[in-house]
């Protein structure tokens, strides 16, 4: 007989979430986190988008620790003198909210509490080494010598799953599976952040931007969200073009985007609170593993559920669908009594079901269209120079749009067949 | 028979994440994760060795608030046996005379014992006055600022680590130690102890178990009167390269700003 029905290794909204539902079914469920208190190290933007804890707690907006819903969203295109945007604001997120801010630290201890309360042994402050073998079956996990077994073990480890990798259950994370995320809090009054970002009560800003500014082929996404009492600035980094060149530097690229001269003036007075960095998953379908086997599932951003290209980050909402739908498999397996890996194929089946693997299917590829030089370079310096001569009065005969636009194109040094294709391939990853 | 070992350990604010109220003063503790007061892990550690080489029951014992029991649990995943929280409302406030106190009446409640480890001072109020507070509350011999603790003959050995040099001292048990920060590396939890001491649980004593006189804890038994709280001011600093032959007005300058004293002032 194993000591628990499931181990889950890692408390982040995938193993949380996992530990939640499993515990409120009544299955002895052990949650182990190397941090205390959990979420304290984690890192995340962080807009957590859509409902999907509704899975696990219908409640979870009157009492999670949210900041602030997402009624203001914005996507710019940034070169060192401009800033090109679309701020698409609705009342309609009003009543149907899309996603909220929230502060990783506060919310993964709410999580893993609420997993505590439904019943679930919640170890923090310790790192499980490795999983535990019998008869080539995963039935447990190894820390310190000793071993705890279980039925199932959910590895929920993130984008880095030592466990995972060093078991052979997954290959080593290359540069093409990851980015670079920098991140800052910066403390403001609420006042102040309601006044500049022209938002009032609990509604918020969240935006995300392509730095077009960027020298030497390196390419970067920043973003900007709003919390109660403080702004989370970022930037996500893609690894190839950075080890590419020599002299950027991640840092610089988060410095340069928090002192672009439209972007500085939202953060101008606030206090620095929060410096940190982490990678962030953003492989696509092509990273993700065989993500079952007998005894054990992988969630979360451990399987490469993330979907994430410079320009949108969201991994928080595929975390928690996955661990709960990893949670799902092994209590039907319990009423079974069969973890094999037959019958934990069911998480697969699951997850076709819902829209983890289906988004992250239907975008196959969508990076090579958002780290493109289209989109990093050639798009932002296009977009500025159309503009500026649209709007710039020279006291000459107006030129056409189109006119305007190919001289543009030109200037930017994209040869039109390069564009064309670029473009054809941006309409069909879409 | 195992000897009996009370680890004295106390929950403060992990020191990176304090930080003062800019407009009350005050500090500001309730946003920072409570931690093992960093001396208290080295005396924990003396503990777990001793308990390594002869075999030792630890009991740890802790005054705080209820949060304090993740601490507990955090020792007791070290290799702690047992894990006591007193608790209640009435003890809050306390001065290091009010805690020495309760902690030695708490000792007494947990009947017979062999040595008492506590650290040299805490992060957050630092006195060190509560260890040797204790030892005088029960009348037992004290070695303090120690750096190592053996059991020897039935008698403690401790290494101190005084200015002049280190003293090695024997006394008898029982006796009450107090653990110098950074004298030892003090082990990580371990998940199959976690695991135990989250199923076997805290014992947590209130003013009921203890039954001391109201007048004598909290902050009724608090003679201390914290008169005025400063935050020192920080100094500012100055660098200037200079040449020898500039010497000379440095020296006055220095003398204007009323840093130095020259000859001709004192004259
Ligand atoms: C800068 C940045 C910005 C982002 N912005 C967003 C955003 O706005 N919206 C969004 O949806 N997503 C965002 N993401 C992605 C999101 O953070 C992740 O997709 C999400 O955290 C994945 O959740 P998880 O539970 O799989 O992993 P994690 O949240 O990484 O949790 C894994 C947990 O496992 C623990 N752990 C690891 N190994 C062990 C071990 N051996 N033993 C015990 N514990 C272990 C870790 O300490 C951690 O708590 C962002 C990421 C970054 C880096
Ligand atoms: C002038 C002054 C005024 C104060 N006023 C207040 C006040 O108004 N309100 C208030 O809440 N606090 C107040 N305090 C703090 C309070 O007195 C101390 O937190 C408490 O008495 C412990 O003292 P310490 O932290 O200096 O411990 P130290 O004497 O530095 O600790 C030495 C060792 O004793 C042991 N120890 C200490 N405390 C405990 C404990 N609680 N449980 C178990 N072991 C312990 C540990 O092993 C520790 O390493 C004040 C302190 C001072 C100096």
């Amino acid at each position: 007989m194993s000591e628990f029905d499931a181990i889950i290794v890692g408390a982040g909204p995938a193993g949380s979430s996992a530990a939640i539902k499993l515990a409120s079914s009544g299955l002895t469920t052990l949650l182990v986190e190397k941090a205390d208190p959990p979420g304290s190290k984690n890192v995340s933007g962080g807009i957590m988008w859509g409902n999907e804890l509704g899975g696990v707690l219908p409640d979870w907006e009157k009492d999670a620790p949210l900041e602030r819903y997402v009624i203001s969203k914005g996507t710019g295109l940034l070169t060192s003198d401009s800033l090109i945007s679309v701020d698409f604001r609705s009342r309609k997120f009003e009543s149907r909210k899309t996603g909220y801010s929230v502060l990783r630290a506060k919310f993964d201890q709410y999580l893993a509490n609420k997993a505590k309360s439904k019943g679930a042994t919640l170890v923090t402050g310790v790192t499980v080494d490795g999983l535990a073998l019998k008869d080539g079956k995963v039935a447990g996990v190894i820390q310190e010598g000793d071993e705890i077994t279980a039925d199932t073990v959910i590895l929920a480890e993130g984008v880095n799953p030592r466990v995972a990798i060093s078991s052979g259950l997954r290959p080593e994370i290359g540069d093409k599976d990851v980015a670079i995320g920098v991140k800052q809090v910066v403390k403001l009054s609420e006042a102040t952040i309601n006044e500049r970002f022209n938002i009032r009560g609990n509604s918020g800003f969240a935006g995300e931007y392509v730095l077009g500014f960027l020298k030497n082929g390196v390419k970067a996404g920043g973003f900007l969200y709003t919390n109660k009492e403080t702004i989370s600035v970022g930037a996500v980094i893609n690894v190839g073009t950075l080890r590419a060149d020599n002299e950027t530097h991640s840092f610089e690229i988060m410095d340069q985007f928090v002192n672009h001269p439209f972007i500085s003036p939202y953060l101008e007075g606030g206090k620095m609170e929060e410096y940190s960095a982490h990678l962030v998953c953003e492989g696509g379908i092509g990273s993700v593993p065989k993500i079952y086997g007998d005894g054990y599932l992988i969630a979360g951003d451990a399987a490469g559920f993330s979907y994430s290209n410079g320009l949108i980050i969201q991994g928080i909402n595929y975390a928690i669908t996955s661990g709960i739908a990893a949670a799902d498999t092994v209590i039907e397996a319990k009423s079974k009594s069969n973890f094999s890996s037959g019958m934990l194929r069911g998480y697969e089946d699951r997850l076709q079901g819902k829209y983890v693997l289906k988004d992250l299917k239907k975008f196959r590829g969508i990076e090579e269209v958002t780290w493109s030089n289209l989109a990093h370079k050639a798009l932002p310096d296009i977009a500025e120079e159309t503009l500026f001569n649209l709007f710039y009065e020279e006291g000459i005969p107006k030129r056409h749009l189109m006119e305007i636009v190919l001289s543009a194109t030109k200037k930017s040094g994209v040869k039109k067949t390069d564009m064309i294709l670029e473009a054809y391939r941006t309409m069909r990853r879409m | 028979m195992a000897i009996k070992i009370i680890v004295m350990m106390k929950q403060v604010p992990d020191a990176e994440e304090i930080f003062i109220d800019p407009v009350k003063f005050t500090l500001n503790r309730a946003q920072a994760r409570g931690i093992i007061n960093p001396s208290d892990e080295n005396a924990l550690e003396c503990a777990l060795k001793i308990k390594d080489q002869t075999g030792a029951e630890i009991t740890v014992l802790s005054m705080g608030p209820p949060a304090a029991e993740s601490a507990i649990i955090e020792c007791m995943g070290r290799g702690a046996d047992r894990g006591v929280l007193v608790t209640d409302r009435v003890f809050a406030a306390a001065d290091t005379y009010a805690t020495s106190l309760t902690l030695a009446a708490s000792v007494k409640n947990l009947g017979e014992f062999d040595l008492i480890i506590a650290g040299e001072s805490t992060t957050d109020s630092g006195t060190g006055h509560v260890g040797p507070g204790v030892a005088e509350f029960l009348g037992i011999d004290q070695a303090t600022y120690c750096t190592s603790l053996h059991i020897e003959n039935d008698a403690l050995v401790a290494e101190r680590d005084l200015e002049d040099g280190t003293e090695v001292v024997s006394i008898g048990l029982p006796a009450l130690a107090t653990v110098l920060i950074s004298s030892n590396i003090p082990r990580r939890a371990k998940l199959r102890l976690k695991i135990d001491a989250l199923r076997k649980g805290i014992e947590k004593w209130d003013h009921d178990t203890l039954k001391l006189p109201p007048e004598w804890v909290g902050i009724k038994g608090s003679p201390t009167v914290v008169g005025a709280l400063k935050i020192p001011e920080e100094r500012k600093r100055a660098a200037k390269r200079i040449t020898v032959d500039q010497l000379g007005e440095l020296v006055k300058e220095l003398g204007g700003m009323g840093l130095i004293k020259t000859e001709e002032e004192e004259a």
